[in-house]
């Protein structure tokens, strides 16, 4: 059984730790390029989501790689993603390449038993600590991008702390102890404070990014939007990572679900009910980092994307009720890096006036 | 003499399957129901509003505007589920919040939760509330729904096949090819050139459902496991039809995954499977273009 798995962000990082711990033998699809995007727009439907095609992408060079088990999610819907990997299996098996899929639905049940399916031999003390690793890394990579996005717009020389991320990545991936995992991220933590030397009395805009997790994490698909915006001195939030992810639908951990709450709440007056995916919270942490005068909010999404587009048809209301302007950027396999800079850099200048002005 | 409360419905997403049991529902319930006309150009304009939506719901929003001012409720519930372990689609979920976001002055929304995906209480919860909205009790509420749902019938349900026509398999959302401005009358074009037409309402649930049982993974969309259940039983049945024509709305989310679905089928079982996609910008002459190359097709493949 040779595994691999779709990339988003960081995520390869976690799951090649929880897989190789689990004892089994990784093969990671090639980093996103081009050619992904070509493999997997000329064998997905044409009207279906980018992140189908991407990470259909993934699985064709990953089994050309030598993987013959690929993991991957399912869902419940009502978004599309639950019923990705059913497709692509039968895609994947129309160009004629064996393989075993592994679908985790969100159920313990399955999650055990496709654990058991991945690791037969290991006790569970042995997948315990396989686990705990990999959630780690999830943390700590997390932990340590935040910090680098706050670090970013405020730093002299430009390109010292994505060089830090870089080197904090590389020691997470190699990292197989705890203590070795928390000796880097410390280590990284420190560096990021002491050693970057910051722009004396900046202010810079504050924006955050809402919307459709894929996107948002994965930069080859929203053309490097976070790093972009810190380099055009902007710090960046994002509202969704993939520990929120976890620790919220997976594990259901009671602060995230206070949490959950708290923002339907907040969602309630301009969208009564979950619509899938993230569209829920779009909204949500629209109203909310309004309330906490942050300058704007970039809303991204791939096109035709189900939750986001009915999000984005309300955006515009609470945009004006809460009084923050609102981006929508939906990507898809044309989306153009001039095209999205120009858009950012506009929004840029609107949101410099309006803090010049004082409009708010 | 007092005046009864006007209640607009839309004719548009899932008035196709209910709007006669809502309407009958509200009527028994003492109000003077006023439906939207059949689609138009103009209702195609007003739907514009939105952006990125799909055709259907540009329509649903079109006709809203073409009702709100006449009416004193609008009747537009979320039904979010109509069975167990099943959704509707995103965007029929959060059509009440769309209309709200982008029609100022909007009558008040009868915009009760319909939820069957765990149990059916929501459905009584929801008649109850709405008769509530009207002034009426529970009890008489009750009885109304019960009297609409036992009078409804609007689609047709079942087919009567002539041996010696072709059969095609028109397969799509009823908002699609049951409105006439949006299927640009597909169901009697096929007809006049001779077709015999079934649609997805024309096969039991029973059969729809026990066909789908080959896909590996059930489809949590009720319309798109009623499609894809049809789709599979018309090609897999002892006189399987001639062909299939999926029709779909240009950015319809579950139909991009379930046309490939029945694509894959129809391939394997070498059925001609034909994948029209329609938006607002769709012109007749080209759709009646690629209609006739298809049906042409059909009648070559018969006589060779």
């Amino acid at each position: 059984m040779i595994i691999s798995f779709p990339h988003m962000g960081a995520l390869s990082i976690v799951l090649q730790a929880l897989f190789t711990s689990l004892g089994r033998k990784v093969i990671l699809p090639p980093a996103i390029s081009k050619r992904t995007l070509e493999l997997g727009v000329k064998y997905s439907p044409e009207a279906v989501c980018l992140p189908f095609k991407i990470t259909l992408g993934n699985f064709i060079e990953a089994l050309d790689q030598g993987a013959n088990t690929i993991v991957t999610c399912g869902g419940v819907g009502p978004c599309r993603l639950g019923y990705y990997a059913e497709v692509q299996k039968g895609i994947l098996q129309g160009l004629g390449y064996e393989f075993e899929m592994i679908i985790i639905e969100p159920n313990l049940v399955n999650i055990i038993n496709n654990v058991h399916r991945i690791a037969p031999k290991h006790s569970l003390r042995e997948i315990y600590s396989a686990f705990r690793l990999a959630l780690a890394k999830m943390n700590a990579l997390d932990s340590i991008q935040r910090k680098v996005q706050t670090v970013r717009p405020r730093e002299i020389t430009r390109g010292a702390s994505d060089a830090l991320w870089k080197t904090a990545m590389d020691e997470i991936n190699t990292a197989d102890t705890i203590p070795a995992l928390r000796t880097a991220w410390y280590d990284a933590e420190h560096k990021l404070d002491q050693e970057v030397k910051l722009k004396a009395g900046v202010n810079p805009l504050r924006i955050g990014v809402v919307g459709e997790i894929y996107v948002m994490l994965e930069p080859f698909v929203n053309l490097d939007l976070v790093r972009r915006l810190g380099q055009m001195g902007v710090e960046v939030h994002t509202t969704m990572q993939l520990s929120n992810y976890v620790n919220g639908h997976l594990f259901r951990k009671s602060e995230y679900l206070e949490l959950f709450k708290h923002l339907t709440n907040l969602a309630r007056p301009y969208l009564g009910h979950y619509v899938g995916g993230h569209g829920l919270k779009s909204i949500a942490y629209t109203v909310h980092m309004g309330q906490q005068n942050y300058d704007g909010m970039i809303h991204v999404f791939p096109f035709t994307c189900m939750p986001e587009v009915v999000a984005k048809n309300i955006l515009p209301k609470v945009s004006n009720d809460v009084n923050i302007p609102v981006l929508s950027l939906a990507y898809d396999e044309q989306s153009g890096e001039a095209g999205v800079v120009t858009r950012l850099e506009a929004f840029i200048d609107l949101l410099e006036y309006r803090r010049s002005t004082n409009t708010y | 003499m007092v005046l009864a409360v006007r209640i607009g419905l839309p004719r548009g997403l899932l008035y196709y399957q209910y709007g006669l049991v809502w309407e009958n529902f509200l009527r028994e319930l003492g109000a003077e129901v006023v439906v939207a006309g059949d689609t138009t150009k103009a209702t195609l304009d007003h739907g514009s509003v939105l952006d990125e939506v799909c055709l259907p719901v540009k329509v649903y929003f079109g006709h809203v505007y073409e009702l709100y001012k006449k009416v004193d409720y609008l009747f537009s519930p979320r039904v979010i589920s109509v069975a167990a372990g099943q959704y509707t689609c995103p965007k029929i979920i959060g059509m009440p919040d769309m209309l709200r976001s982008n029609i100022d002055n909007l009558p008040p929304v009868i915009n009760v939760n319909v939820n069957l995906r765990q149990n059916n209480r929501s459905l009584y919860e929801a008649i109850v509330s709405v008769g509530r909205t009207l002034g009426r009790g529970a009890i008489p509420s009750l009885y109304a729904w019960y009297r609409a749902w036992k009078h409804r019938h609007q689609l047709p349900t079942a087919y009567q096949s002539d041996i010696k026509r072709q059969r095609i398999g028109l397969i799509g959302h009823s908002y699609i090819i049951y409105d006439r401005q949006i299927s640009m009358n597909i169901i009697n074009k096929l007809r006049d050139i001779g077709f015999d037409v079934i649609t997805p309402e024309m096969v039991s649930n029973r059969q729809a459902t026990a066909a789908a049982k080959v896909l590996g993974k059930k489809i949590f969309w009720s319309n798109s496991h009623h499609m894809a259940g049809a789709a599979l039983a018309l090609m897999q049945s002892a006189q399987p039809v001639n062909g299939l024509i999926f029709m779909t709305s240009f950015s319809c989310g579950p139909d991009a995954l379930i046309g490939e679905l029945i694509n894959q089928r129809a391939q394997s079982l070498n059925i001609p499977c034909l994948l029209l996609t329609v938006d607002e910008h769709t012109a007749e002459a080209g759709f009646i273009t690629r209609l006739e190359a298809f049906t042409d097709m059909l009648v070559r493949r018969k006589r060779s």
